[in-house]
C-alpha cells in the first residue's frame, strides 16, 4: 500500500497513537507512546515490513528521557518506515520484539551493553564487545571517552612533552 | 550429550579478527557462539567530540575494505539535514570512485575465498591485482588505502586527465583478469563441489535475519539501493541487478563476480562523460547543520550500509549511529547456518557471506 | 558428453596457475626497488618558517591533536607529534598562509616515542626518502 494508506490503516486500528508524521517520497517517519509501540510494530510487521534495519537508541539527558528508533522497510513496495519512542531515563526498560523479527535480538543486546536499556523477553543480554567493564554504560552522555582514557592509561605522564628546536 | 568445543580464534588460517566458540559432536557442529569485539573502536562515541570536517577522517576506517562506502553515507546525511545542493562534478567523481571501491571490495574477497577453501594461490593473485585500484586511490587522493576524499559539500580533489587514463588502462586489465579469474577460480571443480548446496538460506529467512547485500540478492530478492533510492550519479547510468535463485554459498559467490562486471561497465559510462564545474562547494570548518536528523542508507560493497546522524544546531554532531552491513551477517546469520553443517563447511559459510569483522564492532 | 568435459576441464583449472613460474613477479625488492613517488601523495610535513603566521588554525582543525604550538626563535611555532598523525591533510587544507605542507616522504623511522615528535626546525628540514 502507499504511504499515505500506511498512515490511515494505522490510525484507524490505533486511534491518537501515531504524533509527529513526516512523509517522504519513499519513507514514513512517526512517534508513538510507549504502551503503544509493540502493537504497533505487530501491525507494521503483518502489513508487510518484514526487514527490520537497525534499532538506534539517543540519550537526550536534558530531557531525561532515551529514544528509540526502530528502521523498518518493505521489500515488496520499496517503502521504508522510521518508528520513534521515548522512554525514561531512570531504569529504562523497553520490550524485545524478537519474537517478531529474528534479527533483533542482536541489535537489542548491543544496546543493552552500551547504553543500559532493558529488554524485557530477550533470550541473551550477556556482554558483546566490551569485556570486564565496570564504568556505566559507556554512550550515555555523562561518560567522558576523553577522561577516561587520561586517567586509565595516560596517568601522572604529560601528555603533550615539549620539545624544543 | 557430551560435546567438544573448538575455538574458530582470531589466530586461524580461515578467520580474521573474529572470534567463535563451535561445539561439535564428532563432525556435525551443535552450534556456535560468537565472540566479537576485536575491533571495537567507538565510532559512535568518537564522533560526538569533533566537528564534521574531522570526522570525515574516521569514516574510512568503519570498514576498511570499502572505505568509500562509509564517506558516502555520512557525507550525503549531513548534506541531507543542511539541504545543501553538491555540484554534479562532485557528483560524478564521487560515483566513480565508489565503484572502484565496489572492485576493489570484491576482489579482496576472491583472495579471501580462495583462503577459506585452502586455495592460497588465490588469495595472492587477487590482492596483487588490488594493488591496480590502490594506485589509482593514491593518483587521487594521496592516500593508498585511506582515502580521505568527500568532504561535505563535494569532494576535496579534482580528478586529473592522468588518473583518467590510467583508470582506462586499469579496467582493461581487470576485465582481462576477470576471465582468468573464471578459468582456475569459478569454474574450478573443488570450488564448486565445496559450495553447492553448503549454507543454503531461503528469502523469508534471510530476510527476518536481516541478510542484506549480494547474500540476499542470491536468495532471489533484488533489493539494491542503487536502483531502488538512488543517490549521487545513480540515476545516470545503465545496470544490471544480478540475482540468483539457489540461495548457497555458490550462489552468492557468482553474484559477487557478476557485480565486478556490472560495476566495471558503470566506470565506463561515467568516465566518458564526466561534467566541468566546480568539485566542491567552499564552506567554513566549523559548518553548523541546522537543527534536525536524517537517515541515509548506502549499498556498500558488503550489504546495506545506514547512517542516522542527529544535529542540535551546533557544528558538532549530537549522534551519530552506524549500522554496518556485517553485524547481521556475522553475528546472526552465520550461527544459524553454522548449525547442523559439519566442521568442514565453517570457513566456506563464514567466507561466503564476506563479513568485514570492522564493520560489525565499529 | 559436454558436462563431462566440463567437469574434467574443471578438475584441471588450477594447473593454469603453472605458467606464472615464468612470469615476472609483481612484487618489488624494497629498498632497492620502489614506485615510483605519485604527487600528491600524503607524506611527512614541512613548515616554511617564514610564512608560518602563528594562527594555529592547524592545530584547531587537527582531529587527532597533534599540533602543538611551542617556543622557537622568540615566537610561537607549531611542531607535529607524528605518533599521533594520520595524515589527513586537513591542516594543509586550511592554513592560512599556505605555510604547512605534506611532501612524498613515506618513511618515518624511528625508535623511540620522542623522536617521532617534530619541532618547527626540524619540520623545515627538507624531507628525505
Amino acid at each position: 500500500m502507499m504511504i499515505d494508506k500506511i498512515e490511515s490503516h494505522l490510525n484507524a486500528k490505533f486511534p491518537d497513537a501515531l504524533s509527529n508524521v513526516a512523509a517522504g517520497d519513499r519513507h514514513v517517519i512517526f512517534a508513538v507512546e510507549q504502551k503503544e509501540s509493540y502493537p504497533v510494530l505487530g501491525e507494521l510487521k503483518s502489513i508487510g515490513f518484514d526487514h527490520l534495519s537497525d534499532v538506534t537508541a539517543v540519550d537526550y539527558i536534558d530531557q531525561q528521557e532515551f529514544e528509540l528508533i526502530y528502521h523498518l522497510r518493505s521489500h515488496q513496495q520499496r517503502i521504508r518506515a522510521l518508528m520513534k519512542v521515548r522512554i525514561p531515563r531512570q531504569s529504562p526498560v523497553a520490550s524485545s520484539v524478537t519474537a517478531l523479527w529474528g534479527g533483533a535480538q542482536m541489535h537489542e543486546r548491543e544496546i543493552h551493553e552500551l547504553f543500559g536499556i532493558d529488554f524485557l523477553g530477550n533470550p541473551d543480554l550477556s556482554e558483546l564487545f566490551l569485556e570486564d567493564w565496570e564504568e556505566i554504560p559507556p554512550f550515555r552522555k555523562d561518560f567522558d571517552t576523553r577522561k577516561y582514557v587520561k586517567e586509565e592509561y595516560y596517568g601522572d605522564e604529560e601528555q603533550y612533552p615539549v620539545v624544543k628546536g | 550429550m557430551s560435546f567438544l568445543t573448538i575455538p574458530f580464534g582470531p589466530q586461524h588460517p580461515a578467520a580474521g579478527h573474529f572470534h567463535a566458540l563451535i561445539k561439535v559432536d564428532g563432525e556435525t557442529v551443535l552450534g556456535l557462539d560468537p565472540y566479537p569485539g576485536y575491533l571495537h573502536r567507538g565510532f559512535e562515541k568518537l564522533m560526538e567530540y569533533r566537528v564534521h570536517t574531522q570526522n570525515c577522517m574516521l569514516l574510512d576506517r568503519i570498514c576498511i575494505l570499502d572505505p568509500l562506502s562509509n564517506e558516502a553515507g555520512y557525507v550525503n546525511a549531513v548534506e541531507e539535514i543542511g539541504r545543501l545542493e553538491v555540484p554534479v562534478r562532485a557528483k560524478y567523481i564521487r560515483t566513480i570512485m565508489l565503484e572502484l571501491g565496489r572492485i576493489l571490495s570484491h576482489i579482496s574477497w576472491i583472495g579471501e575465498m580462495g583462503m577459506a577453501l585452502g586455495f592460497d594461490s588465490a588469495c595472492r593473485i587477487a590482492w596483487g591485482d588490488r594493488e591496480r585500484i590502490i594506485r589509482l586511490n593514491e593518483i587521487i587522493s594521496g592516500g593508498r588505502i585511506y582515502p580521505v576524499l568527500f568532504c561535505v559539500g563535494g569532494v576535496r580533489r579534482d580528478i586529473s586527465p592522468e588518473f583518467v587514463d590510467k583508470s582506462y588502462e586499469a579496467l582493461d586489465y581487470l576485465e582481462r583478469q576477470l576471465e582468468f579469474y573464471d578459468s582456475f577460480f569459478f569454474k574450478n571443480e573443488t570450488f564448486i563441489m565445496r559450495t553447492k548446496g553448503v549454507g543454503k538460506l531461503g528469502a523469508s529467512e534471510a530476510v527476518d535475519l536481516g541478510v542484506t547485500g549480494p547474500n540476499l540478492r542470491a536468495c532471489g530478492v533484488d533489493y539494491d539501493i542503487r536502483q531502488d533510492e538512488p543517490y549521487e550519479a545513480y540515476p545516470e547510468v545503465n545496470f544490471k541487478v544480478v540475482t540468483r535463485e539457489e540461495g548457497d554459498a555458490y550462489a552468492r559467490c557468482l553474484c559477487r563476480r557478476g557485480e565486478i562486471a556490472e560495476s566495471i561497465s558503470i566506470v565506463r559510462q561515467l568516465l566518458k562523460d564526466v561534467p566541468g564545474g566546480p568539485h566542491r562547494v567552499q564552506l567554513d570548518p566549523m559548518y553548523k547543520t541546522p537543527e534536525g536528523e536524517s537517515h541515509f542508507c548506502v549499498e556498500a560493497a558488503r550489504g546495506e550500509l545506514c547512517f542516522h546522524v542527529v544535529s542540535d544546531g551546533s557544528p558538532i554532531p549530537y549522534r551519530v549511529k552506524v549500522r554496518g552491513p556485517s553485524f547481521s551477517h556475522s553475528l546472526v546469520a552465520f550461527p544459524y547456518l553454522a548449525e547442523g553443517s559439519t566442521i568442514a563447511d565453517i570457513p566456506v559459510i563464514y567466507w561466503s557471506l564476506a563479513p568485514c569483522p570492522a564493520d560489525m564492532d565499529r | 558428453m559436454a558436462y563431462l568435459t566440463e567437469k574434467i576441464n574443471g578438475i584441471f583449472s588450477p594447473f593454469v596457475l603453472l605458467k606464472n613460474l615464468f612470469r615476472k613477479p609483481v612484487t618489488l625488492q624494497f629498498p632497492y626497488d620502489s614506485l615510483p613517488p605519485v604527487a600528491g601523495y600524503r607524506g611527512r610535513h614541512i613548515l616554511d618558517l617564514d610564512k608560518c603566521r602563528g594562527c594555529f588554525v592547524c592545530s584547531m582543525i587537527c582531529p587527532n591533536k597533534a599540533i602543538t604550538p611551542v617556543e622557537f626563535r622568540g615566537r610561537k611555532y607549531p611542531q607535529v607529534d607524528l605518533g599521533k598523525c594520520c595524515f589527513c591533510q586537513l591542516c594543509e587544507e586550511y592554513c592560512a598562509g599556505a605555510a604547512i605542507r605534506l611532501t612524498q616522504q613515506a618513511i618515518m623511522v624511528t625508535m623511540d616515542k620522542e623522536s617521532a615528535i617534530l619541532g618547527p626546525e626540524a619540520l623545515s628540514q627538507a624531507p628525505t626518502f
